[in-house]
């Protein structure tokens, strides 16, 4: 079982800005580990603390239950692949992926003989002697992979590797990184502003929101059971309802909004007087072209047409706008745009947070 | 009959215009031509007229009244053993200089580029003034300094003196290079368990080397061509360059000439042999 990772307190500032507030997180050995954020978050800042390129403003880092506290970015157990990959352009294919070995001196041969046998793990087979500029932008990504695993790293640090692929690439890396991670049972902390590639890869997403760590959930309790109202809108397309709760009764809470008044699960921190918004995801949503009670008139504006679904944008008499999911066997009876629906939602399919 | 001479009339005239817009086209390509001939002329008449007095028997370096020719002065260098004292120790010299100024150029732009913008404007000034300095200031100012601590010019203030400029030259060179690297690839090669001393080896000493030469070449030129601060720091030593215009002095033969022409010689054939490896080494790795 590889190492786990823990963050205690971890606070980062840089000269008075706050990169990571009061971070604490577990990451189990062997564990793909995403942590998802928008650029800015401090997401990359907290795989540099990993690393330990830089050292935590105060808190501690725990590798394999060890405070890598003192213990230099050399000595660590683990091994990152930077965005840009940061290849070595001038040694062939084959001194990179073995350049860890070299460093920790490993004879000659046998640095060659390891060198082949990763390239044999990520389908480069022969590519040893070719130069890093003769590679494909692919090819490089499966090179930075073999370098990085080359040392036998515990814990491997990955900061947005496929961001300069392209969607096909990408998608198809997406799947090599997943399958490699469970062959080698490394423990994987992978960095991305890119929640499909998060919700698609991970044993459990770390959403980050300025410096602040949001959540952590696997996927699907993501999706489902946003802890915070930043998560609810950065995971996923959703409708937001901000009001005030006028009560709550078996887990269910009722908030008045000028849109009108909306009952949804209550999550926590949830009381009576607060102010609170209602959640709802656009594939919970119903739309009629008949007004049903508890249902939101609205004025249909377009229809995007996404593949899977349909999308529908609409705007409430309040002016707000709103999304709704049409499932594509109901497209040929979507309402048009500028025709009056009313959209509604069970109230266990939404939810209610605490807002701001 | 009326509508063909008119034809002809408008023909006749296109013509002409034509004429002119073909001049007027021209004439920027004539004006740089002119322009380029007058310039090597400029600059290269003085060596041509250098190089074909070295085959005059006149005693004087000239080439007019053209006594006859002759490779005498060839002989005469390879007799000249003064001469070969004086080229002697301005190759050591030089190899000194660049022995000084490379690790020194390449610490000072390891350390430039390290600094905060503030602080790097403040030592790159630093860096640069000598080589706004009168080199004449230079060697005052070594001799003046050592003269206090009880060392008389020579070899080794010539040495010091010279490096304490041609140091910026390579200074310059390496950081003009260093501010195209990725320095994420130290850090990829510290996770990976290098060394400070292992990551400048094998990741930076590498990548710095086209810079490393160009900077020793330029030192070594700079060190063998120096005159005016050289002068101040000699003492009793000649140099090559000291050692020529002492010969104005005393009595100039055509024998300068010949060490003239021998040394463009080796230059050109130097320039091509750094030619061709730079167009060897770009084949093989991108710029």
């Amino acid at each position: 079982m590889s190492h786990s990772v823990d963050l205690i307190d971890v606070e980062m500032t840089f000269g008075g800005t706050h990169a990571v507030r009061m971070l604490s997180a577990h990451v189990e050995g062997g564990e793909f580990f995403s942590i998802l954020g928008p650029s800015g978050c401090g997401k990359t800042t907290v795989l540099r603390l990993i690393a330990g390129f830089i050292n935590p403003t105060s808190g501690r880092v725990l590798i394999g239950g060890k405070d890598m506290a003192g213990i230099g970015a050399d000595r660590r157990p683990t091994s990152m692949i930077f965005q840009s990959l940061a290849l070595f352009p001038l040694m062939p294919v084959w001194e990179n992926i073995a350049f860890g070995l070299e460093v920790r001196k490993v004879p000659k041969a046998e640095r060659r003989r390891r060198a082949e046998e990763l390239l044999e793990l990520i389908a480069l087979p022969g590519y040893g002697d070719r130069m890093v500029h003769e590679l494909s932008g692919g090819q490089k990504q499966r090179v930075a992979i073999a370098r990085a695993l080359a040392v036998e790293p515990q814990v491997l640090l990955l900061d947005e590797p496929l961001s300069a692929l392209d969607l096909k690439l990408r998608q198809h890396m997406r799947a090599e990184l997943r399958a490699l991670q469970k062959r080698t049972g490394v423990t994987f902390i992978y960095i991305t502003h890119d929640q499909s590639e998060a919700l698609a890869m991970s044993d459990r997403v770390a959403v980050m929101s300025a410096g602040v760590l949001q959540q952590i959930a696997t996927p699907r309790e993501l999706y489902s059971s946003p802890a915070t109202p930043f998560v609810a809108k950065f995971v996923g397309e959703t409708n937001e309802f901000v009001g005030k709760v006028s009560k709550t009764a078996d887990g269910i809470a009722m908030v008045d909004s000028p849109h009108g008044s909306f009952a949804g699960r209550a999550g926590d921190a949830v009381a009576v007087g607060n102010a609170a918004a209602v959640y709802v995801r656009p594939e919970a949503v119903t739309v009629s072209r008949e007004a049903r009670p508890d249902s939101l008139e609205a004025r249909a504006d377009r229809i995007e047409f996404e593949g899977a679904v349909a999308m529908l944008h609409a705007t409430s008499r309040a002016g707000q706008p709103l999304l709704a999911a049409i499932p594509n066997q109901l497209l040929a009876q979507a309402p048009v745009a500028g025709e009056t629906v009313w959209l509604s939602f069970a109230p266990d399919e939404a939810l209610v947070l605490a807002h701001a | 009959m009326t509508a063909q001479i008119e034809l002809e009339g408008a023909t006749r005239s296109r013509v002409g215009l034509d004429w002119v817009a073909k001049a007027a086209a021209l004439l920027p390509r004539i004006v740089f031509a002119g322009y380029m001939i007058l310039f090597f002329t400029y600059l290269f008449l003085p060596l041509v007229v250098m190089g074909a007095a070295t085959f005059n028997t006149s005693k004087f370096p000239t080439v007019t009244p053209w006594l006859g020719t002759t490779l005498d002065w060839f002989a005469a260098l390879w007799a000249d053993h003064a001469m070969w004292r004086a080229l002697g120790l301005s190759l050591l010299i030089a190899l000194a200089v660049i022995a000084i100024a490379l690790p020194a150029g390449t610490a000072a732009a390891l350390f430039l580029t390290s600094l905060q913008p503030r602080a790097r404007t403040f030592f790159y000034a630093l860096m640069v003034s000598p080589l706004l300095t009168p080199g004449v200031a230079i060697g005052i100012a070594t001799l003046v300094l050592w003269h206090q601590l009880g060392v008389g010019g020579g070899t080794f203030l010539i040495v010091l003196a010279q490096a304490s400029f041609i140091t910026s030259y390579v200074m310059l060179m390496v950081v003009a290079r260093l501010q195209r690297f990725d320095r994420v690839q130290e850090e990829a090669a510290a996770g990976l368990g290098a060394s400070r001393f292992m990551i400048f080896r094998r990741i930076l000493l590498p990548y710095l080397r086209p810079a490393l030469l160009a900077g020793a070449f330029i030192a070594f030129l700079q060190s063998f061509e120096n005159y005016n601060t050289t002068l101040f720091v000699r003492g009793t030593e000649t140099p090559l360059t000291v050692y020529i215009a002492t010969k104005v002095r005393t009595g100039l033969t055509p024998t300068v000439n010949a060490l003239g022409l021998i040394l463009i010689g080796l230059t050109i054939l130097a320039a091509i042999a750094v030619e061709i490896n730079r167009r060897r080494s770009t084949a093989r790795t991108p710029a």
